[in-house]
């Protein structure tokens, strides 16, 4: 049965990133230099050819934009200057969108205005929400303990009210990833042995990413290689993601330090503020490595909403223990204010690939498994019919 | 018979000889043959110091007579007569044994092959001593060219020749100058307009009084040879009268250009059935008059363009049309300028950019998102009416071979492109001016790297896409090339023509006319007065064909006497033994 080709997919992928895919003429040098390219998963030449030819349906079931990190060998070797890096990067944006039920990450993706508007919007309220809380039960020059301005356990209901809606989103999305690569991606059946025979896929690849370190075997530089500093930053989020949801009234608790969590508290943070101004200063320079040189609006929302949550969460941390209560309980509130846009736009944005990248690799073990039986199969037939 | 001082050269080609042929076995065997004064073999005869040493012998050892042992006459034949000439004997007590071509190329075993050489050599050391000095001839050459076709090609030739103040004819069927390219809006890579680069030309045309336009007109007939022609120009047949005129030439350049690929033939394109599947010369109209519209007058979402039409199949043509690919990304840029909204799918078997500027036009078409989509030549795409609910009129089936799917293009005006072919009339032009097709009726050149304007009738040219197809520059370039090869022949005036012709001895002949009528160059005339027919020796080829057709023997073949060929049969046939010398360790 023909596919019908859709020449309109291109100008809207233009408006995820992708630029410069109709300069590709396929001669799959991208596809050759690409260490995780390989027979099952061949990308990005294939990629950037569906894309070309608006092959939705067959874009929207693959895993295969989830299985390149990005390290810009392909964009280096592309002799028509086509970029298949950045369209792989433009692809995992559009598929977020696809995964997203409710539109909103298409909207974000495609216009920084709706994105930066929205982001205004759900600070103001958080803010305005948190202040008249504030007033009403505590006073503005306590900070914690009785009458506090932001009682640490008002916050960690806070956070987890807020936690439980992002978890939400997630779970939907994840659920419709898993049916479109899953379910309609695949031809062969899958049996729910496999499911529990890679289940380890996913948290390998979650705490190690060690595909991306395998795509920096012609890398120079050791300290600043992208696959450190992905990390670093990655493990410092979730870290930090994980203080705020669980650990919150430890953390606002003072004046002592409780080392057992602010040891960790102070090591994310630390790694936060490293990641976000080499990402910030990598951007604006535009020369480390290719992944920098094209940034789409989001990628800028991203790490400079990040570096404000860090900045302020630091501060409201340093004033609090040095006696400026006030300060430090406004600080608190503009910290919160970063912090709860940043989590709800979590879903629809490049960050859900915190979730959808490790579910894709185990995805693909399991999709390799099942198609490599199959292979062996048909290759048995083969011989028994000649 | 004057005393025969025979001198013999046996060149080893580097090994090409040598590595078969024992070249010293047959330096030995002939130096015990009559009339063989010096014997030598050499790594190259044809290198310098090779034809240095012809001219040092000849003049040392009084040589009279010189055979060289080597590649074919058709090679370095002239190179040698060119050392006799230096040396200050005639150039026709001469003759190549070719041992290369012949025998080295050919055989394997050395002791066959040596003896073939030897066998060789003998043969053209007997006919040698029986060759005569001979006169090359000079004819006149007229200063006049006839050029037949009035596109770029013969509008291009015409102005070189006049402009350096010579007449041209220029004949033109058509009532128009310009050709296909006057059908033309842009030309591609660099988007200069066609109808500006036919107006100049046509108006330098008009203004030179060198040239003679004749439009509407054909040539009917040509007779005579090179440097004197005789032309019949006849106005094609209106109700305003019918004119004939004959005029005498030296030369004649044929640039009578080429025809379109018949699009209809390939029934599953629907061209003729379907009213939005039009050729790209329809488009070209469309663009001219300005509006790119389908038949029912809306402005096309989504134009697909089809390469090949006609070219490189087996079951129309096999080879490349060489413009289509570069004419269809121009469409594609013309078609984005004027209908930014329209999407362009360019349909193609493999994307020929082999021009200067082609590969960057590539590019530009990319940029400017061409989706361009490859079929196999010999899985052509299929063109179907759409149904009510699709948002464009046709579509088109195409196993797209760069991602392997079996993919559906919208399409609401599709382009084919139609590739080129010889005109039906190209064999009545060949036949008229004696010169050859190939199999597809292109004209053919007499050499395709080293001779590819000349045809092998001397005088008469050809250039443009009568020949094959080819683009504007390399059409301009041919045109301009036989403009200088008829150039360098007219500014002297004079022509030398080989002094190889048939001679008949009026006393013999029998005037019984048969070798009148078997003459393939119309040579032969006959003398009604005298009663015998005599040779026109410029016009003569000396095939032989009337010397052996002469029932009285009154004809004679200059340099190919019945003694000098039955000489070199002699030695051809008279036994030679050649034993490889056991190899002693």
């Amino acid at each position: 049965m023909a596919i019908r080709i859709n020449l309109g997919y291109i100008d809207e992928l233009n408006k995820y990133g992708a630029e410069d895919v109709q300069l590709c003429y396929q001669c799959g040098d991208c596809s050759t230099v690409c260490v995780h390219s390989d027979d099952i998963f061949n990308f990005p030449r294939k990629s950037m050819r569906r894309l070309q030819m608006g092959l939705e349906r067959k874009i929207e079931t693959t895993l295969e934009p989830w299985l390149c990190y990005y390290c810009g060998q392909c964009s280096d070797q592309c002799p028509r200057e086509a970029d298949p890096g950045e369209t792989m990067m433009s692809l995992r944006r559009w598929l977020i969108a696809r995964y997203d039920f409710t539109g909103i990450a298409s909207r974000f993706f495609r216009s920084s205005a709706t994105e930066v508007i929205a982001i205004l919007a759900v600070a103001l309220i958080t803010g305005l929400f948190l202040f008249i809380y504030g007033k009403a039960g505590g006073s503005i020059s306590i900070y914690d303990g009785e009458g506090a301005f932001l009682p640490s356990s008002f916050i960690h209901f806070f956070d987890l009210a807020i936690g439980s809606v992002l978890a939400v989103f997630l779970l939907i999305n994840a659920y419709r990833m898993w049916h479109l690569t899953m379910n309609k991606g695949v031809s062969v059946r899958i049996s729910p042995w496999l499911y529990l025979k890679h289940i380890f896929t996913f948290p390998l690849h979650f705490f190690t990413q060690k595909r991306y370190a395998q795509c920096e075997s012609k890398n120079r530089n050791f300290i600043f290689m992208p696959w450190i500093t992905h990390l670093g930053l990655m493990l410092g989020y979730v870290t930090m993601l994980v203080l705020v949801m669980v650990f919150i009234e430890e953390l606002q608790h003072g004046p002592e330090i409780i080392w057992q969590v602010h040891l960790f508290a102070y090591a994310a943070s630390l790694g936060l503020i490293i990641g976000t101004i080499y990402f910030i200063r990598s951007r604006l320079r535009k020369t480390a490595y290719v992944q920098f040189k094209k940034s789409h609006s989001t990628d800028w929302v991203f790490v400079i909403l990040l570096f404000l949550i860090v900045i302020t969460g630091i501060g409201q941390h340093i004033l609090h223990r040095t006696g400026y209560y006030e300060a430090a309980n406004i600080t608190y509130i503009l910290h919160l204010m970063c912090v709860v846009p940043w989590l709800l736009r979590m879903p629809f944005s490049k960050w859900a690939h915190l979730l959808y990248r490790p579910l894709a690799m185990y995805f693909a073990a399991i999709q390799k498994d099942a198609l490599k039986k199959q292979l062996r199969l048909s290759e048995d037939h083969m011989i028994t019919v000649k | 018979m004057e005393n025969c001082r025979t001198g013999v050269y046996i060149c080893m080609c580097g090994t090409n000889i040598a590595k078969v042929i024992d070249v010293e076995a047959v330096r030995e065997f002939v130096s015990g043959l009559p009339d063989v004064m010096l014997v030598r073999t050499y790594k190259y005869m044809c290198s310098n110091p090779g034809q240095e040493m012809i001219v040092q012998d000849i003049r040392e050892n009084n040589l009279n007579r010189i055979v060289v042992a080597a590649c074919s006459p058709c090679m370095h034949e002239r190179t040698f007569r060119s050392a006799l000439r230096k040396a200050g004997i005639n150039q026709y007590l001469f003759e190549m044994a070719n041992i290369r071509e012949q025998c080295s190329w050919v055989h394997h075993d050395q002791q066959d092959a040596t003896e073939k050489a030897m066998a060789l050599t003998q043969a053209a050391i007997r006919r040698v001593a029986l060759h005569e000095p001979l006169e090359n001839l000079s004819v006149d050459m007229s200063p006049a060219t006839l050029v037949i076709g009035g596109g770029i090609a013969g509008m291009t030739a015409a102005l070189e020749l006049a402009e350096a103040g010579y007449p041209v004819y220029l004949v033109e069927k058509t009532g128009r100058l310009g050709g296909n390219l006057a059908r033309v809006d842009l030309t591609a890579p660099y988007l200069y307009s066609a109808q500006d680069l036919i107006n100049e030309r046509i108006f330098r045309i008009n203004d030179n009084n060198h040239i003679y336009l004749h439009l509407n007109s054909k040539v009917t007939e040509l007779s005579g040879f090179v440097g004197n022609y005789t032309a019949t120009i006849e106005t094609i047949p209106v109700e305003n009268g019918h004119k004939k005129e004959e005029v005498k030439v030296g030369n004649v350049i044929v640039c009578t250009g080429y025809k379109e690929f018949d699009a209809s033939r390939i029934t599953h394109y629907g061209y003729g059935k379907l009213p939005n599947v039009v050729t790209s010369f329809e488009l070209e109209t469309m663009i001219r008059s300005g509006k790119i519209e389908t038949r029912e007058g809306r402005i096309p979402r989504y134009i697909a363009i089809i390469h090949c039409v006609g070219s490189r199949s087996l079951e129309f043509h096999g080879y490349c049309s060489r413009v289509c690919c570069m004419t269809a990304l121009k469409y594609a840029h013309e078609v984005k300028s004027a209908i930014p909204s329209c999407y362009v799918s360019d349909i193609y078997v493999d994307m020929h950019a082999f021009g200067k500027g082609h590969e960057d036009f590539y590019r530009r078409s990319s940029e400017a998102k061409t989706l361009f989509l490859m079929y196999n030549k010999n899985d052509r795409p299929v063109i179907r009416r759409a149904d009510e609910k699709d948002d464009c009129q046709m579509l088109i089936e195409v196993n797209e071979c760069l991602s392997g799917e079996t993919i559906e293009i919208p399409a609401d005006l599709i382009v084919l492109m139609v590739g080129m072919e010889a005109r039906e009339d190209a064999s009545e032009v060949a036949h008229l001016v004696n010169i050859s097709q190939d199999k597809e009726g292109w004209f053919i050149e007499s050499h395709p790297k080293l001779e590819p304007v000349a045809t092998t009738t001397d005088g008469i040219f050809i250039a443009g896409t009568c020949v094959a197809p080819k683009d504007i520059p390399d059409t301009v370039a041919q045109a301009r090339a036989t403009a200088a090869r008829i150039l360098a022949k007219v500014s002297q005036g004079k022509i030398e023509v080989d002094a190889l012709y048939s001679e008949i001895n009026k006393e013999i002949c029998s005037g019984c006319r048969l070798c009148n009528k078997l003459c393939p160059f119309s040579a032969i005339e006959f003398n009604e007065k005298e009663a015998y027919s005599e040779v026109i020796s410029a016009l003569c080829k000396a095939c032989g064909v009337c010397v052996a057709a002469c029932p009285s023997s009154a004809i004679k073949g200059r340099h190919f006497t019945d003694a000098q060929v039955m000489a070199q049969l002699d030695g051809l046939l008279s036994p030679v033994k050649y034993q490889i010398e056991a190899v002693t360790s």
